[in-house]
This record gives C-alpha cells, structure tokens and sequence, in this order.
C-alpha cells in the first residue's frame, strides 16, 4: 500500500508544481502578483519579478521530471528541497508582510493563511515519498487503478481544498447555494414601518400638511386594517399631533388619511378622509 | 400606559371618524407659503445650522442631554413628549444611553439650548459592498473595512429596486453594492439594520 502511495507522489507534487509555474511563467497578472507577494520585501522591488519567474522556471523542470519517466529519487529529493522553501517563505511571508499575498498559484489576492501554510506542509512529507518512489506512478495507476485513483483524488482534493486562490470555483458557488436553500436573511413577517411611510410619504395627505410636520415619526400602531403613524406638528403656533392612517396590507397612497389634533385641548383640526387630487 | 392607550384612541377616533370632519378651509390657506409665514428663519450660506445638532452624549439629566459635537462644540439638547426619539425604530427616550451618538433637529433657545423636535440616534447611512453572509448578518465591506451588520426580525427592511419596503431580506447576494440605513453599535465595527437598498 504505502509503495503504491509513494509511486504516485510524483503525479500529485508534478502536476502541482507545473501548474504553479504556468501561472509565473505565462500568465498576464505574474508581474501584479510578484509585486503583491512577499518578494519585493526579500529580494528587492527590482529583483522580484525575475526571482518570481525564475522560480516559475525552476518549478516547470522539476514538476516536469517527477511526472516523466524514469522515477529517480533525487527528483523527489530536489521536490523536497523546493516544498521545504516554500514553507519557509510562507513562515517568512507571514511575519514581514502580513498583507502580501501567496502568489503561489494564481494572482487572486488571498492573505498568506494558514490553509496556504498547510498546503506547502503537506507537500513537504508527499515530495519525501516521492524520494522514496521505487515504480513510476504510471505503473501502480494501471496496476491497481480504482485505489490509485481514489488516493490521487483524495489527495488532489486535498491540495484544492487548502487553496485559497481555488475558492471562487467551488467554495463560493457552494456558499451561494447553500444560502439559496436555507435563506439565512429572510427576516421577519409583516409589514415593516419603512413601507408605511413610505407609503404615507407618496399620499396627496402628505402634500397637504407635511409642510406642518415637525418631528420624524412618534408613534405607530396596528389598528385592524389601518397603521397609524403620529407626528409632532404645529399649525399657527399651536402644537399638534398628525396622525396619519395607512391601508395595512395594501399599497394604495391615495387612501391615506390625516387629522391634525391640538395637543392642549384635544379637539380635531382637520380631518382630511379623502383628499381631493391636486390641480394641475 | 392607559394615557397612552387612551390618547391612541383619541388620535384614532380623529382620523378614522367618528367626530365630524373638519375642512381644511375652516381654518385657512395650508399653503406652505402660510405655515411657514411666521417662522422663517434665515441662516447665512456657510454658516452651521443653528438648529441642528450631532455628537456623542456624554450625560443625560431629566429631559436634557449633553452632547460632545465631532468638532468639540458641546450641545444641550431638550428633548420633550413631543420629541420623536429613532434608535433603530421609533422609540422612547429612556432608551436612549450615555455614549450614543445622534443627530439631533429642532428649535434653538434663546439660552443656546435645542428644543429638539427629532433625534436620531446612533443613526448611520452606508454605502458599502456585501463581503459575506450568515444567519441573520451581512459582512459588508465599507472603504476597506469590515462591518458587522445585524438583521433584526420586525424591524429590519429591504427596498429592492426602489419598490416599496419589504421585510424579507433574502435577495441580498455577495458582492453586491448596498446602501444601509442602521443603529451603530456604539464603540464597534457593528450596526443594526434598519433598512437596505438593494438592486437586484
């Protein structure tokens, strides 16, 4: 078991490295991400788009040897050295750029994390089992193809898994439709007090004394099918409490009615049931 | 309580009928021309409006708070039955805490100190983008800061495309642009909800 698990780290710390180097090398946002890395910070702000392809180069050759035959050890032994330093820069990264990104496998700008740091941890003991390779993965992949491959894809998974850069592919997607399904926003029942004042706002009662209103709303109640909404006014110098009734349920502004009370005395100014439509 | 219950009748009874109608021009013009004939006031270009006041409250003694203005001017601010008190919802001056910010609207005294008529509290207006959202919270990111926003059931509402008000809040999605109208959680990076716009 353990050496058909060794004979297919090759493939997994391979397919890997050359993936990582296909961003460094080709992609168009190699040089924003060298810049956004911890690089500059080490090798100098002139020098890290060089060092960053170089290592692009670097990890092409030996990614590109660990897949193609022959397996020899000491291709898995340069595959230990390279996922060594990464962990190291990683651990560097952290302490003197808190900010910078990964830039390990694409330019997604993601904090080094410790999902990144965790990747590189784990690509450390699978490059020392690639040493220690005695069959190519060609040949444990035909020799037992449903446990080869069931490992390979655990363990690709694995690496997916600790990539912050993949999580817009199949994270995000699964939050999205998590939230689909369970509506963690729904909120609450019922007519929120927004919708009748907005309501209230758009009435032609509004138009004819919201000149007079003073306050923003004092008070509100359900009564059957009607809210009422109260606000402090002041018509001619006495203070008076506008009292507005709007249909519940339904969205009908021209509904809307007012009556103005005199706070002292209590009796009812004006009561507008059915305001006339304003002339043009 | 039973005041309450009983001048909620009364402003019932006013407005739904029962009593006989009074016009409006039984009592003359309500142009806004006439209301506000007697109390126009002029303030000069430029100049702070006197009868507004924002800052943090420092003490509250009775009906009367002192307030701590973000440019270090302090405020008394007398606030009434009268006095409409928002803090996430309209509510009622004991809810009101040391600490807290507010907007405050109203009249000033010729003592310097404003009668208000409305105060808003904690109040906060937000343009921001939806970073991330769980059970009854959005993550929104406001200029490269995280904030907290909490939905409330019944009192958080939603407007989506400038349509009326809505309580359900579910079409929200990540990385969309909002804008929040919430209670600050004073001394936090949290807010309550108390309406967002949304497109959608």
């Amino acid at each position: 078991m353990i050496e058909m698990v060794a004979a297919l780290q090759p493939l997994l710390v391979g397919v890997v490295l050359i993936w990582a180097a296909r961003f460094k090398l080709l992609s168009r946002f190699a040089a924003a991400a060298a810049r956004r890395s911890a690089l500059p910070r080490l090798v100098g702000e002139s020098r890290a788009l060089p060092a960053y392809r170089l290592l692009g180069g670097v990890e092409l050759l030996v990614g590109t040897l660990l897949v193609l035959p022959p397996a020899l050890a000491v291709e898995g032994l340069a595959a230990t050295a390279l996922t060594a330093g990464f962990l190291v820069y990683l651990g560097y990264a952290r302490r003197a750029a808190p900010d910078a990104s990964c830039g390990c496998l694409s330019a997604r700008q993601a904090p080094v994390a410790g999902r990144s740091v965790a990747r590189a941890a784990v690509l450390v003991p699978a490059s020392l089992l690639a040493s220690s390779a005695g069959t190519g993965w060609h040949g444990a992949l035909t020799a037992r193809p449903a446990a080869a491959g069931a490992v390979l894809l655990a363990e690709l998974a694995l690496v997916v898994a600790l990539s912050p850069e993949l999580d817009h592919r199949w994270l995000f997607p699964l939050r999205q439709g998590w939230v689909t399904l369970t509506h963690p926003l729904r909120g609450g029942s019922g007519v929120p007090l927004p919708r009748t004042v907005q309501q209230l706002q758009q009435s032609a009662a509004f138009r004819r004394i919201g000149t007079l209103i003073r306050s923003d709303v004092l008070d509100h109640w359900d009564e059957d099918e009607w809210r009422m909404v109260c606000y402090a006014a002041r018509y001619r110098g006495r203070p008076t409490t506008a009292v507005f009734a709007v249909p519940l349920h339904d969205y009908t502004p021209e509904a809307v009615r007012v009556a103005l009370v005199d706070d002292t005395t209590g009796t009812t100014l004006l009561a507008l049931a059915a305001p006339e439509p304003a002339r043009a | 309580m039973t005041t309450t219950m009983d001048r909620r009748r009364l402003l019932s009874t006013a407005v739904l009928g029962g009593a006989g109608l009074v016009g409006a021009t039984a009592l003359g013009s309500l142009a806004p021309e006439a209301a506000f004939a007697a109390d126009a006031r002029a303030v000069e270009p430029g100049a702070p409006d006197p009868d507004f006041a924002e800052g943090r409250i420092s003490t509250i003694s009775g009906g009367t708070l002192l307030v701590t203005g973000s440019d270090g001017v302090l405020h008394s601010i007398r606030v009434t039955d009268g006095t409409s008190v928002w803090k996430l919802h309209p509510t009622t001056f004991d809810q009101v805490a040391a600490g807290d910010g507010l907007y405050a609207r109203g009249v000033r005294l010729p003592d310097g100190t404003l009668a208000a008529d409305s105060v808003w509290v904690n109040i906060v207006n937000l343009h921001a983008h939806i970073a991330g959202v769980g059970r009854n919270t959005l993550h929104l990111d406001h200029k490269g800061q995280r904030i907290v926003a909490h939905v409330v059931p019944g009192f958080s509402a939603a407007v989506y495309n400038s349509t009326p008000a809505v309580s359900d809040l579910s079409l929200l999605k990540v990385g969309r642009h909002v804008q929040v109208l919430g209670a600050w959680h004073p001394d936090t990076n949290e807010i309550s909800v108390a309406t967002v716009y949304a497109a959608v």
